[in-house]
């Protein structure tokens, strides 16, 4: 085999120049920023942000023209795919991203923290997540992920000053090489089995009869604890309070929102294209991990007085209603598709969602000073838009209708009722008990917001800058909008990974 | 359990062929550290052993060990050594390249640049925001 290798000739991979477009675009205004930032150093700072900005909008522009174009294409022998779940999440990564820079702006220039070289890890960062979203192969999904990973952990240590954020820095950094590493282990596995790194060859391998060996379930297993640890799914969840506290809060934004959801990108895609027949093993594993996420989540948010620890646990507690229709993905092809569907669509919503809650939690931090629930009491008497924005943000991801946390909630109970499984009623039994007790904590936040006498004196109305008052704006538009008129978001989620079709 | 698993696997039947098999590691695990002890004893036997105070520092024929061994490094050493992955993994993929080179072209001559610039604006970056200079 080898041998064979050397004596043919090198043929020059066929690339679909559109297809690979946005990355392109993406990478070169990365390189930019480091090379104006070579150039010019200290006098490039001011430009940094915005040049950002509009690198992520010029990187939307060859995905809407592939939007339009709408043809699945497979480059690469089938290891990076342009597909409509793939467009769809890349759509997400890059809205996320573009909201984390409005929210960063001031954030980063108030601290004095090194600027150029932020918004240029933030754009690697964002670089691994859209070509997670492509990733079809065990290796492509593996250097995305690193390529996602090690730039966020510069991030989270980016107060450089604050023992805080290093020790945030360092817990991320460890458990997140410690997944790695588990998941690396389990793709090995994987690989020594089938024999190929491609999911859709692993996938013909376990429909040839290699489902049945126990070293695939146990590269099943490693490679789904991985990337629950990526996704903060409980038991894999104990990094998360501490790094979300302790990283700058824009970045902590960034990570709850937009790196949680590459990891059930590839999640997604490795259990739907890799390894779908063998649903009688993750299918179990995801039930615990969604109902342990959902209680333990939800439980330990009730007793937190720090806000960002509190958004950390409802993460938690939220990735567990993500993650639900994953458990009964495998019952039948038509389940599989609605699962993914309610899947995205979660993710585009509490997407929306979170990052508003996070732009209102920054705006009112820089006021109090404290990131304690109860320095935002009476926060209506200084800051009225901001209250009214963090009430619809809470309340939407509680669940309430209109808003698009509900339709989000909504598509997941829906396909664990018509799963026809009694596990699958059984979550559900435990989604709704669990979303009745994230009310209440949601409910308290905004009841002291609204309600109580604030502890300062200060009644003057809060400064609002420009780049918050349009994150605010985009996130609270579009939490309205899919909740108003669910059908927007559904028929952009309506996605297949499954290639049997139904 | 660790049998039935290896019986599944291998098609082996009985204890004595799975044991039988096991002992082609035991026998090779003996006879290395049979060589290895043999190799030494013949040699500590053979040697003159003649002692002197110069002998027992730690890297004979580096530089002498000072102070304390939990003394702290200079951070710039840290800079430096992440400078060395940098270019160290850049030469593990240009070798290959470079050993194929006429067979890739110019496509491959293109692609290696790239690669080559963005690593480049690394080092260009640690030059330029002073981390190459020892203060």
């Amino acid at each position: 085999m080898s041998t064979n290798l050397l004596i043919v000739a090198f043929e020059r991979p066929a690339i679909d120049w559109h297809a690979v477009a946005p990355e392109i675009v993406l990478l070169s205004v990365g390189v930019l920023i480091t090379l104006l930032d070579i150039l010019f150093l200290e006098k490039a700072r001011p430009y940094m942000a915005a040049l950002s900005g509009l690198g992520i909008l010029a990187t939307a522009i060859p995905l809407l023209t592939l939007g339009i174009d709408g043809t699945e294409r497979v480059l690469f022998d089938g290891a990076y795919v342009v597909d409509n779940f793939s467009l769809v999440l890349k759509a997400i990564f890059l809205l996320a991203g573009y909201v984390v820079i409005l929210l960063s702006t001031n954030y980063i220039v108030d601290g004095d923290y090194w600027e150029s070289e932020y918004y240029g890890l933030l754009l690697a960062s964002l670089m691994g997540m859209i070509m997670m979203a492509s990733s079809r192969d065990l290796i492509s999904v593996f250097v995305a992920l690193e390529l996602l990973s090690i730039p966020a952990y510069l991030m989270v240590a980016w107060r450089k000053r604050d023992p805080k954020s290093n020790e945030a820095g360092l817990k991320y950094y460890l458990m997140g090489v410690f997944a790695s590493a588990v998941m690396l282990y389990g793709m090995s596995l994987l690989f020594g089995v089938s024999g190929t790194t491609v999911l859709s060859e692993i996938a013909d391998s376990i429909d040839a009869g290699n489902g049945s060996s126990s070293v695939m379930t146990l590269g099943i297993v490693f490679v789904v604890a991985g990337f629950a640890f990526k996704v903060s799914a409980v038991p894999f969840h104990t990094w998360a309070p501490d790094v979300y506290e302790g990283a700058p809060t824009p970045v902590t934004a960034f990570l709850s929102v937009a790196s949680k959801a590459a990891g059930f990108v590839a999640l997604l895609a490795l259990i739907f294209v890799g390894f779908y027949e063998l649903s009688n093993i993750w299918e179990p594993l995801i039930w615990i991990l969604a109902a342990l996420s959902m209680t333990v989540g939800n439980l330990v948010a009730l007793r937190q007085t720090n806000i960002v620890r509190l958004m950390a646990y409802s993460g938690v507690a939220q990735t567990g209603f993500m993650i639900a229709p994953l458990a009964v993905a495998g019952h039948s092809l038509s389940t599989g598709n609605q699962a993914l569907s309610a899947i995205v669509t979660y993710l585009a919503i509490y997407a929306a969602m979170n990052l508003g809650a996070f732009a209102v939690i920054i705006t009112l931090a820089r006021r109090t000073g404290s990131a304690e629930i109860d320095s935002f009491s009476g926060a209506f008497h200084f800051a009225p838009g901001l209250t009214v924005a963090m009430t619809i943000f809470l309340f939407s991801l509680a669940g309430i209708p209109p808003l698009g946390g509900w339709f989000a909630k909504f598509e997941v109970f829906r396909v664990l009722a018509t799963s026809g499984e009694t596990w699958g009623y059984l979550l559900a039994v435990v989604a709704a008990i669990n979303s009745v007790i994230a009310l209440f904590y949601y409910a308290t936040i905004a009841r002291k917001m609204w309600a109580d006498d604030p502890s300062e004196k200060d009644l003057n109305n809060i400064e609002v800058t420009p780049s918050l008052v349009s994150a605010l704006a985009i996130c609270v538009l579009v939490t309205l909008l899919f909740g108003i008129f669910p059908q927007l978001v559904a028929r952009f989620t309506e996605v297949s990974l499954l290639a049997f079709g139904v | 359990m660790a049998l039935l698993i290896y019986q599944r696997e291998t098609g082996l039947k009985t204890m004595s062929e799975f044991l039988r098999n096991w002992l082609t590691v035991l026998i090779f695990g003996g006879v290395g550290i049979l060589l290895v002890s043999v190799f030494l004893g013949l040699g500590s036997l053979l040697r003159p052993s003649r002692d002197t105070p110069q002998k027992r520092i730690n890297y004979e024929s580096g530089v002498d060990p000072q102070g304390d061994m939990w003394s702290q490094a200079n951070i710039r050493y840290y800079v430096f050594a992440l400078m060395f992955v940098l270019f160290d993994v850049e030469a593990v993929f240009i070798f290959p390249w470079a050993a194929r080179l006429e067979v890739y072209g110019l496509f491959g001559l293109v692609e290696m640049f790239i690669f080559i610039f963005i690593l480049a604006l690394g080092l260009l970056y640690a030059w330029r925001k002073r981390l190459l200079r020892w203060v």
